[in-house]
């Protein structure tokens, strides 16, 4: 099967700042595959680049086959999502959606049926986007990406504000998309909110690609591994790793283990007491586990 | 919750049929940039601000015809004194519409639905015209009426002295105006910082600094009409066979200035600059 989403070799420089550093990986159509890493690991400037927001300093992105500025009408083909609280804080949220439904070329009653389908009712919907909670935002952001009834969503961060129960609500949903056939890229910053929603995962760690797979083979691959850990004091935690015999490297302000992320979580949980950041360091480790 | 109403099409696993979806037609956009200028609270209320300017002139008008018996109003005065409500706030539509995508980071959503920049670009700048030409518009239908209650109201005949020439020119300097106002709200990209630069440029300048260095002095007299569109576009309003080389330079370089410069350089800054 061809992927949805193509991503080759895709760097982002900005002066000496490497944002993106030869990215590439695909998306497959009937799943849901999540990016994960890091705040700053470069995730949302790969999604701008897949979007034509920014242009890569080389290499190449495919949506369906097509590059982006290809497509015509792109909304009915593409949802995208890179910013719930990028909306005119002054508009209504129905507003926001009927903006969209026009340019796309969509009947008003189509803004209704997004609005029912992440529970938005006509009270919230009539309030300006000013007063929405995150939650909100992301429930409209989400109803704006489905408008167009698109064959591929891109969401940057969409569970980012939800409540547990939200986000079960969007792992349904987009499992259901995905089930007819859709393809899924979303981003999170957190593992425990990717591995509920998504069926695969890519994770990214300073603007590389470095893991991927699905949540079991991520998960068994942590043993024996090296996992990427920071923490409050990382020269006290560097010194408390090399004494209990683990391989340390800097990587970045953060550090580089040889060694599963229990391994490193039972040197910090060890030296809790010399150090007042050993939940910090546990935390960490987790959500970037790599190969 | 239901999720039966989103229904990918899928024909090919991988590929996505394009061939059947038409580009979204530039009069779509036109419609849904106008529609942007006025659905906030901000756009509800300049408009509201610009009727209530536009009543009060005409009503001050006709208050100073009814108490004064040897003041009567024709239809160049009315026409000089209801472009002053409508070039006093409709220009932060113009800068507003490029600027609120900056500010409000709208310009995520309208660049992905339609990732042609310059297509975005031209139907902000044909709504600003035809906000312009709308306003416009209203106001001659305004004058009109104003003429004849004038007329009524100070007993004597209305004058329809309004010249062709001086028509243009109040319609050409009224969109030379949102023109560069839409120019250096995209050359800036902040709304607070283009609202201050316009009307620095487009109304403090010529009225309290180039008067008086022209009342002064004699290079003063010389070189502003070259840099100011007020004191350049001001022989277009008499008659226009009196009109020489010089004036028509004279317009020709304060727009370049003004109006081409800022919409060259600004329409590259909205094709380069990325929206965060």
């Amino acid at each position: 099967m061809e992927p949805m989403i193509k991503v080759e070799n895709l760097p982002k420089k900005y002066g000496e700042f490497v944002a993106v550093d030869d990215v590439s990986f695909v998306a497959q159509p009937g799943r849901v595959t999540g990016f994960l890493g890091p705040n700053g690991a470069g995730k949302t400037t790969t999604m701008r680049m897949m979007v034509g927001l920014t242009a890569p300093d080389r290499g190449s992105v495919t949506i369906g086959g097509h590059d982006y500025h290809d497509i015509p009408n792109p909304g009915r083909h593409i949802g995208v999502l890179l910013d719930a609280s990028a909306q005119h804080a002054g508009r209504t949220g129905r507003e926001v959606l009927s903006l969209g439904a026009s340019v796309m070329g969509l009947p008003s009653s189509r803004v209704d049926e997004m609005l029912a389908l992440v529970s938005l009712d006509d009270r919230e919907a009539n309030r300006r986007v000013r007063n929405f909670s995150l939650g909100m935002r992301q429930r409209l952001g989400i109803a704006h990406a489905l408008l167009g009834d698109p064959e591929v969503l891109i969401l940057d961060e969409p569970a980012n504000g939800l409540d547990p129960a939200g986000i079960r609500w969007m792992r349904g949903l987009l499992k259901g998309y995905a089930d007819r056939g859709g393809a899924v890229l979303l981003s999170s910053h957190l593992l425990h909110e990717v591995e509920q929603i998504a069926d695969e995962m890519i994770v990214i760690g300073q603007g590389r690609i470095v893991a991927r797979g699905d949540r079991e083979t991520l998960l068994a691959g942590r043993v024996g591994s090296s996992s990427q850990v920071n923490s409050l004091d990382n020269e006290l935690l560097h010194a408390k790793l090399e004494a209990s015999g683990l391989g340390v490297e800097p990587a970045g302000p953060a550090r580089s283990v040889k060694g599963s992320t229990e391994a490193v979580g039972r040197v910090a949980a060890d030296n809790g007491s010399s150090s007042p950041s050993s939940a910090p360091w546990a935390r960490a480790s987790r959500t970037c586990s790599s190969n | 919750m239901s999720t039966a109403t989103s229904n990918p099409r899928e024909v090919t696993p991988g590929a996505i049929d394009i061939s059947a979806t038409q580009s979204v037609p530039f009069s779509r956009l036109v419609k849904v940039e106008l529609r942007k200028m006025v659905d906030t609270r901000s756009g509800f209320w300049l408009l509201f601000t610009t009727g209530i300017l536009l009543v009060l002139a005409s009503g001050i008008s006709l208050l100073v015809v009814g108490l004064n018996d040897n003041v009567s109003l024709n239809a160049t005065d009315i026409s000089q004194i209801l472009t002053i409500p409508l070039s006093l706030l409709l220009p932060v539509f113009a800068i507003q519409t490029v600027t609120s995508e900056w500010s409000q980071r709208t310009a995520l959503v309208s660049f992905t639905l339609e990732a042609n920049r310059v297509r975005v670009l031209t139907s902000k700048l044909s709504a600003v015209v035809l906000l312009a030409l709308g306003t416009i518009l209203l106001a001659v239908v305004l004058g009109a009426i104003l003429n004849l209650a004038g007329a009524a109201v100070g007993g004597y005949d209305a004058t329809w002295n309004l010249e062709a020439s001086g028509m243009v020119a109040t319609v050409a300097t009224q969109l030379l105006y949102f023109m560069m106002a839409f120019g250096i709200g995209a050359v800036v990209l902040s709304t607070p910082a283009a609202i201050a630069l316009f009307y620095v440029v487009a109304l403090m300048l010529p009225l309290m600094v180039y008067g008086t260095l022209m009342a002064f002095f004699e290079w003063a007299r010389d070189l502003i009409p070259w840099i100011d569109l007020q004191f350049a576009s001001a022989p277009f309003f008499e008659s226009w066979s009196d009109l020489g080389g010089k004036e028509i330079g004279q317009l020709i370089v304060a727009t370049v200035i003004w109006v081409v410069i800022p919409l060259v350089v600004g329409t590259k800054r909205v094709m380069t600059t990325e929206p965060k």
